[in-house]
């Protein structure tokens, strides 16, 4: 079949606007990582000299370390809880009918809509009026608000496309519903479960809005801790953070494509 | 094709019920899904639960398994009472159309499961895996995963692994619906001989009603959550009890007819201006007045028009099957307004050819006209 | 037999969690009626001046702002996120769509605070995009794209980006590639096609991701309080300001409420909407 004039007109024009959109999506991580390797303290395009200094300057800053530990801290326990409790809630909402069911979704799922500001003010207030200390489990219990749902939704696809009849034929094999839940229901449904956690993490570890809500010097994660750094200072050091910042998160973000492919995740497949 | 009723006897099977269904019934949020049901599955029969789809056989056979609960009635296995007795605790055997081979596990541990929750020692595991595998012949296949089985294999698997716990009773739903046809009748024979040898109590779920013929001792014939019939495959082909059955097993020729007058050994009826006088093999017939009368193919031939008791028909088409041809035949007082019989391929007649349909003296079954269900 | 097993075990937790949510929606909503005491973190008496103070014309506009960028936003994101939805699941190669998909999602896992400060040396008066511009001597003096709305939904569309494209994927990649050839071999050629049967098929995808961008920008805050830098101000950048420069709990908490209020009456008009294109879908 022989293309026409116009048909080459819109295959080439398609490309070059895919390939513009993508650029523009790309552009701010390129000019980011190029300013990073500016040696003077104010940025200059294109930089008049280079130096890894400011990496180094990255690596020393207090508060980025402290920054870090707290963030992978709250991410790591923070997506532990979710992935439980979200599971668990998945479970019993594939499974079973119960009262208030539909209202339990409803609170659980509205964090979906209600802005993280808001939540982040509302968990604020309310350990205030209830005395508590502003620890790093009230920070750990809002990234467990936020995240929940994502959990949910992931294990729940799992659930949704979990074939009940192996349960059944290992449940008339003679296991116990405690055996079958571990020996069949829970590695079926590990996919769902890590991929569920790790989007969790990345979720939590990202997370900036609410936790500038319910964070102090101690308890500061690793976003809320850059954001006070580009508010005192203008130098590129943040530029190289940012260098750094990309290279866990893209290495997680490729884990889970190569062994779940984001397509089938994101359901575009 | 037709009445290939097993070559193995139905056996006597004496009167020990291993299975006894007391009154079960089951509705799924206001529709009901199986009325009450009586059933006893005698020891180590085959019986069949065969029906249209949506009539509720995977619902009783659920129910014998114990996934779903009864709304009402009891249930017997081995004489102990298991309504409110939980799956993992029936000892039962049970085999899906597509399998339920557990991916995560190989052949052998598959079949292994069920004597790991019973907690049989190590060694004598793998001696009866190994039994089981080499009954279904997969000795050599232990080590693999389901997904590198061919479907036929994987459906032997999924029979050891039901096999090896000695189950009461062993459940089959539509096994081998899944199969190619070369592979499913040499399953079917493989699993009545491992059915026979081993004396197994056996529930089969099927809705092909060639494979119920063919396999069962016993068939029970359902439709819209009731049991029609139960009896050996030939009284089920040969004496339907009723209109449903028989329509749904083999074909059927109905013609609307009028009854006129009852005796204890025949029946006389007009059909449009035919009056004929038959003998059937029912011992109740319907009261006098208009009736449905029920003739198996094979039970009919050809004759000429003018043949007295003959019903006239015109060819309407001719079907070529290879040894024989099916006659389709334009019949105004046929229910349907078409009649078909089978005759030699050599003697299929050119389409618009009047001919007479001789009915015969003894087999016909007579049946109400308002029974008619789908 | 228990016909439920871990119905309780497993339920438990999200209970937990559920009644923690509600208990702070419930502290914001008692917040918003109690009365500030300047100086003082403790609210005093229930009265409804929060709401009254809401009709200043520094919260209006902030509002308007709001509903402004979201309305930009969103619709930017849809004409620069629908072809590449387009190309993505069209891609005729495994390899280009993943890459495809891969490269759309950076913004999202990269977080808000990378993403925004690399916008602004990008967007600043001595960055990137101002310095190339200015040497290739296209303009002589720099954009002002720092500190306006320009700015802000630039790195806004930015941030939606992501989640658009995975919603108009899904939408698209579930339609009937035979209704596109059915199209074709009726004689309609690409772009008829396109226009009679993928996209109007793609509506209520469409409808979705907007309503999705509109929430996501709504509830934005890194992106217009560091572009913005004070000279944007919406919702969001409002609680924030009332709550930790004047500690005015109080006030924030109605803002936010009335925040949430309005987000939830605007989703569910684009529900209602999604409704109806599927009922009309059906006939
Ligand atoms: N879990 C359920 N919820 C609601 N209705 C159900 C459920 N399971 C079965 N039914 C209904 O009960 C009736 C009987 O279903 P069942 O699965 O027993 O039919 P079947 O004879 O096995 O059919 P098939 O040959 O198609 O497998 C059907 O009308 C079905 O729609
Ligand atoms: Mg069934």
């Amino acid at each position: 079949m022989r293309k026409s004039v116009l048909d080459h007109l819109l295959d080439w024009s398609g490309r070059i606007v895919l390939i513009s959109i993508l650029g523009f999506v790309l552009l701010p991580f390129v000019v980011v990582a190029i300013a990073s390797l500016n040696d003077g303290a104010i940025l200059s395009f294109p930089p008049k000299s280079w130096s890894l200094r400011w990496y180094a300057n990255a690596f020393e800053y207090r508060d980025f370390g402290a920054g870090l530990v707290n963030s992978l801290r709250i991410a790591a326990v923070g997506a532990t809880i979710a992935l439980i409790a979200g599971a668990g809630f998945a479970y019993v909402f594939n499974r079973y009918d119960f009262m208030f069911k539909g209202l339990l979704n409803t609170v659980l799922m509205s964090p979906l809509i209600i802005p993280n500001f808001t939540i982040g003010l509302g968990l604020l207030i309310l350990s205030t009026a209830a005395s508590l200390p502003r620890s790093i489990w009230l920070v750990i219990a809002v990234h467990v608000v936020i995240v929940l749902p994502f959990v949910v939704r992931s294990v729940y696809v799992s659930l949704k496309n979990f074939e009940r009849r192996y349960e059944q034929a290992a449940e008339s094999l003679g296991g116990t519903p405690l055996h079958v839940l571990l020996t069949i229901t829970l590695p079926l449904l590990l996919p769902g479960l890590i991929s569920g956690a790790l989007f969790a993490a990345i979720l939590s570890f990202n997370e900036f809005t609410a936790s500038l809500y319910v964070v102090n010097q101690r308890t500061q994660t690793l976003p809320v801790a850059m954001y006070n750094y580009v508010r005192e200072y203008a130098d590129p050091t943040l530029a190289a953070l940012s260098v750094i910042y990309v290279a866990p998160v893209a290495a997680m973000l490729l884990l889970v494509h190569k062994f779940f492919r984001l397509e089938k995740v994101l359901n575009v497949d | 094709m037709l009445t290939e009723i097993s070559a193995i006897a139905p056996q006597d099977t004496g009167e020990d019920t291993a299975v006894q269904i007391d009154g079960v019934s089951k509705s799924f949020s206001g529709t009901v899904a199986l009325e009450p049901i009586r059933l006893k599955v005698r020891r180590g029969e085959f019986l069949t639960l065969l029906g249209p789809s949506g009539c509720g056989k995977t619902t009783l056979l659920n129910l014998i398994a114990g996934f779903l609960e009864a709304d009402e009635g009891e249930l017997f296995i081995d004489h102990d009472l298991v309504t409110q007795v939980p799956p993992h605790q029936r000892k039962i055997g049970i085999v899906f159309q597509n399998y339920a081979l557990f991916p995560h596990m190989s052949v052998a541990q598959n079949v292994a499961y069920g004597l790991r929750t019973r907690r049989v020692p190590k060694a004598e595991t793998a001696e009866r895996v190994r039994e089981a595998l080499a009954l279904v012949k997969l000795e050599d296949f232990a080590d693999r995963r389901p997904r590198q089985l061919s479907g036929g294999q994987q459906q032997r698997v999924a029979l050891a692994r039901a096999l090896v716990i000695r189950p009461r009773v062993l459940l089959l739903d539509e096994p081998f619906s899944a199969l190619d046809r070369n592979l499913r009748s040499a399953m079917q024979v493989e699993l009545r001989e491992i059915q026979s040898r081993l004396g197994l109590t056996t529930v089969f779920v099927t809705h092909d009603q060639s494979e119920a013929l063919s396999m069962s001792d016993r068939i029970a014939v359902m439709s819209r959550g009731r049991i029609r019939q139960i009896g050996t495959p030939s009284q089920i082909y040969d004496r339907p009890e009723n209109h449903f059955v028989s329509t749904f097993v083999g074909d059927a020729n109905l013609f609307a007819a009028t009854l006129l007058e009852k005796t204890d050994a025949t029946a006389s009826l007009d059909i449009g201006t035919t009056r004929l006088s038959l003998a059937t093999f029912q011992e109740e017939l319907p009261e006098p007045g208009p009736v449905t009368l029920f003739v198996r193919p094979e039970q009919c031939s050809l004759t000429d028009p003018d043949q007295p008791g003959a019903i006239a028909a015109t060819v309407a088409l001719s079907v070529y099957q290879g040894s024989y041809a099916e006659l389709h035949l334009d019949c105004s007082v046929a229910e349907n307004g078409r009649v078909m019989l089978r005759v030699p391929a050599s003697e299929a007649m050119e389409p618009g050819t009047d001919v007479g349909i001789a009915l015969p003296e003894r087999g016909p079954a007579i049946y109400t006209t308002t029974e008619r269900e789908t | 037999m228990s016909k439920r097993p871990f119905l309780g075990w497993f339920a438990s937790p999200s209970i937990l969690i559920a009644f923690g949510i509600a208990a702070s929606f419930l502290a914001i909503v008692q917040f918003s009626l109690r009365a500030h005491i300047p100086g003082a973190l403790d609210p005093g008496g229930f009265t409804l001046d929060n709401f009254t103070t809401l009709w200043k014309t520094v919260y209006g506009k902030a509002f308007v702002t709001t509903v402004l960028l979201c309305w930009w936003t969103a619709l930017f994101t849809l004409l620069i996120g629908y072809p590449l939805a387009y190309a993505m699941v069209r891609a005729k190669s495994a390899r280009l769509r993943s890459a495809i998909l891969l490269i759309s999602l950076t913004p999202l896992f990269l977080g808000e605070i990378v993403r925004t400060y690399s916008w602004m040396i990008v967007l600043g008066n001595r960055g990137f995009l101002n310095a190339t511009l200015m040497q290739l001597g296209v303009i002589d003096r720099p954009l002002d794209l720092m500190f306006t709305m320009t700015g802000v939904v630039i790195a806004l569309v930015h941030f939606t980006l992501p989640i658009v494209v995975v919603m108009l994927a899904a939408a698209l990649s579930h339609i009937d590639r035979n209704l596109e050839r059915a199209a074709t071999s009726l004689g309609a050629g690409r772009i008829r096609c396109f226009l009679t049967v993928t996209l109007p098929l793609s509506i209520p995808g469409i409808v979705t991701a907007t309503s999705t961008a509109f929430a996501w920008t709504f509830s934005a805050f890194a992106t217009p309080q560091m572009i913005g830098g004070g000279k944007v101000q919406t919702i969001s950048t409002l609680v924030y300001q009332v709550g930790f420069a004047s500690f005015n709990f109080p006030l924030a908490a109605s803002l936010s409420l009335v925040g949430l209020l309005f987000t939830i009456a605007v989703l569910a008009l684009f529900n209602t909407g999604i409704h109806r294109l599927e009922r009309i879908g059906a006939h």
